[in-house]
């Protein structure tokens, strides 16, 4: 038989008596937690996302906000424009680039991270450092370490007698893209660093000691065992950098604003330029929705990769 | 049976919530500093001068506007606004942001339909005509009591298209070349170079001898996009022309490009491709470039930091190309209420107060700001020579006197208008130099490549009825 669900609460119930059953009850109480997540992803994604999709199919300026249907017009404008392309392309050489010097660097530096050493808290600090600080001030720092005239990097390298005169970093289209991607990797390194750090911490000792007993070096268990067995969270890893990367415009914007002659432009800040600089709202839509596909394809996959390790 | 917990989940939630409130009161408790306290007022300074509002104003008025290049503005603007303020009983807010997040927070403000009542930048605001309320009257009522207006600021807020005056625009602040005497007087230059052939030939000669560049920016910002204009009027070219049709692929332009290429070839490095809107300061300060276009404000602050190259550093005016002389403004004010304004006659008449006292705001700004109406400021050029500032030598300004005669407005020979404004907010015309200097194509194919990105945006606004041309 089952009891009336009013047989077990207290039966004087004064005020204070409902609000202690509220802070009792899981199921509200769950969903009062969730809901600023929710109403956050809502408010500042779902709507965005929404808004973007009709302005591209409109022709909202940033001085006039009446919506007017105006089919792909927006679309043809960007697909006639060559730094549309020219941003997709590098939007992708970045992101393709930069996700596998993350993965690169995280799995070294998780593999130092895990080892027992002094000091080995202070150095996870401070290997966090660049991920906790935010994007545009870290940015802005590099903005003065690549500087055209005071870069302290120069200046290092023509004390030890490397360089004369300047790299001109922001200057020239080829270290620009190398800048762009150098901040990007190290910025977003400690992340995949600790990520793969839990998987490897994960790893029963009891396996990379039978690998050692039956004679497999270094590599060996580095290619065989921990790889292998950490390919679910190397995999959230990259996946994580790849949109990092693919969706910031801060970087970019920060240290060149897309240049030289837009060989740094990437769609996010292609989208802002048009869109907010340029006035062109239904434009810069247009471009920032091509964002989306890739960004789906890649939640599916984290999810996915997620989901393969709640099974293993 | 569970273990006691030290902290119930009930002590959590009560701990954690007590402890938001207390500091939302604590937060709620807070002043805001208020900017502009301890200005002090040099003895010379004008006296500030109040009309009484034509009629009762009542409420608040929020002000959005730029973070000033000369600080000792903002201290006096601060404090003048809240005189104003308690002179009338209307509350007034000022919100001072950083220059280059002013066109991105009015357009988030048009579009939200709310925010600041009155709204200040520092280029004309053409592109936000639709949605900002016609400011004729209070244009007439400034021409009726001070005379006709500057024509280099009503083409900048004046859209004849339309009939609309779009915006404000009550001062302005001239471009001229900055230039180090001590590097130009051994090169044959002692007061620098007066046309854009001697600007190559002592640059060259500059960058040849003594290592040191000039600084003419070729990048993705604001002062490339007006020295690259500069260079265009002065060889003929433009963008458009007074009907607004497009004739950037021109002979002329392509010159102008042609000429680029030379004096970068020959006087620049790759840093002006990475130029931005501070290398102008942080080159001339550091002693690292021979020639800038830019405004006094680099300067003003080597007064303060670095007199020695303050004292080294003179003025030319626009420099004299194969058509004529011409730069363009490096600031033009464009004062716009949005049609969301609650406050819309308090806006009107403080930008009446503010023009009546223009001359406050030529003396706080250091000389920096001029006025639209040139009767307005009647010790302008008394200050320009014998600067109060400490210019040696003390009329070293006194040429900006005649600024009027090389400046022009973002679209001369036509206005200021959405079309230009668009250009003017995106890389085009500098990608137009830059490419052609960097070698990525020949002169002719750049200007024809950028003609075809201006002709898109002049169609687009035509097409909505906002520019004139096309027939």
């Amino acid at each position: 038989m089952t009891q009336a669900p009013t047989a077990t609460r207290p039966s004087a119930a004064p005020a204070t008596g409902r609000r202690r059953r509220l802070g009792d009850r899981e199921g509200p109480l769950a969903w009062l937690f969730l809901l600023p997540a929710v109403v956050y992803v809502v408010a500042l994604v779902g709507v965005p996302f929404v808004l973007a999709i009709g302005f591209a199919f409109s022709d909202v300026s940033a001085g006039d906000p009446s919506y007017d249907w105006a089919g792909l017009d927006a679309y043809r404008r960007a697909f006639d424009d060559p730094v549309f392309w020219q941003a997709l392309r590098n939007t992708l050489v970045f992101t393709g680039v930069s996700m596998v010097l993350i993965v690169l660097f995280g799995k070294v530096l998780a593999n130092i991270l895990i080892a027992d050493f002094r000091g080995k808290w202070l150095v996870r600090f401070l290997v966090l450092l660049p991920w906790t600080t935010p994007v545009a001030l870290s940015t802005v720092s590099w903005l003065w370490l690549l500087d055209s005239i005071f870069s302290p990097i120069d200046w290092i390298l023509r004390q030890v007698g490397l360089l004369e005169g300047n790299m001109y970093w922001l200057g020239r289209p080829t270290l620009a893209t190398a800048s762009v991607i150098a901040v990007h990797v190290w910025r977003l390194v400690p992340l995949a660093a600790v990520i793969m750090m839990a998987g490897l911490i994960a790893i029963p000792r009891d396996i990379d000691e039978a690998a050692r007993v039956d004679g497999a070096g270094f590599w060996r268990r580095m290619f065989e065992v921990t790889i292998p067995l950490t390919m679910p969270l190397i995999a959230v890893a990259a996946l994580f950098g790849a949109i990092f990367t693919f969706t910031d415009m801060a970087v970019v914007y920060v240290l060149t604003r897309g240049g030289p002659t837009n060989s740094t432009q990437v769609l996010a800040s292609w989208a802002f330029v048009r869109g907010i600089e340029g006035g062109d709202v239904a434009q810069g839509a247009a471009i920032a929705l091509f964002l989306f596909p890739l960004l789906l394809a890649a939640a599916v996959l984290i999810l996915r990769a997620v989901r393969r390790m709640q099974v293993m | 049976m569970r273990p006691n917990p030290l902290w119930s989940r009930r002590d959590v939630l009560r701990t954690t919530g007590l402890a938001s409130l207390g500091l939302a009161a604590v937060s709620c408790a807070e002043e805001p500093e208020s900017p502009g306290e301890g200005a002090d007022a040099a003895a010379e300074s004008p006296s500030p001068a109040f009309t009484e509002p034509t009629t009762r104003l009542s409420g608040s008025l929020s002000i959005l506007m730029w973070s000033h290049f000369v600080p000792s503005h903002d201290e006096w603007f601060d404090q003048f606004t809240r005189e104003w303020g308690e002179q009338t009983g209307v509350s007034v807010t000022v919100d001072h942001i950083d220059v280059a997040g002013v066109p991105a927070r009015i357009a988030a403000e048009l579009s939200a339909g709310q925010g600041h009542d009155l709204m200040q930048y520092i280029a004309p605001l053409a592109q936000f005509e639709p949605s900002v309320l016609d400011l004729a009257d209070v244009t007439e009522e400034a021409d009726n009591r001070y005379g006709e207006q500057l024509e280099i600021c009503r083409k900048s807020s004046f859209n004849p298209t339309t009939g609309k005056f779009y915006a404000f625009g009550p001062g302005w602040v001239p471009d001229p070349g900055n230039f180090r005497r001590t590097m130009w007087e051994p090169v044959g230059f002692p007061d620098g170079p007066r046309t854009w052939d001697e600007l190559l030939e002592g640059g060259s000669e500059i960058m040849a001898t003594q290592g040191v560049q000039l600084g003419i920016g070729m990048s993705q910002e604001i002062d490339s996009n007006m020295a690259g204009r500069a260079l265009m009027w002065s060889f003929g070219a433009s963008i458009q022309d007074e009907n607004e049709n497009v004739v950037l692929d021109s002979p002329e332009t392509v010159a102008a490009v042609d000429y680029m290429v030379r004096l970068f070839q020959g006087a620049m490095t790759d840093e002006v491709f990475s130029w931005n809107a501070a290398s102008n300061n942080q080159g001339l300060v550091a002693g690292q470039l021979s020639y800038i276009l830019n405004s006094i404000s680099a300067y003003r602050t080597s007064q303060e930091t670095n007199p020695d190259i303050a004292g080294d550093t003179l003025f030319v005016p626009a420099l004299e190309g194969p058509a004529t002389a011409l730069a363009a403004q490096h600031v033009m004010y464009n004062w716009i209420i949005p049609q969301h304004a609650a406050n819309p006659d308090a806006a009107k008449e403080f930008l009446l107060h503010y023009t009546a006292n223009l001359e406050s705001a030529a003396y706080h700004s250091k000389l920096y700001d001029f006025p639209a109406w040139s009767g307005l400021v009647p010790n302008l050029k008394a200050w320009l020579e014998d600067d109060p500032f400490g210019s040696e030598p003390a009329n070293k300004l006194a040429f900006l006197a005649d600024a009027t005669e090389w400046a022009t407005n973002i679209g001369h020979p036509g206005p200021a208008n959405t079309a230009e404004g668009e250009v003017f907010g995106l890389p085009i015309i500098p990608n137009m130099f830059a490419r052609a200097a960097r070698g990525e194509v020949n002169p002719e194919q750049s200007v024809a490549d950028a003609t075809a990105e201006v002709e898109a945006i002049f169609a687009k606004w035509r097409a909505r009825g906002l520019i004139g041309g096309g027939g």
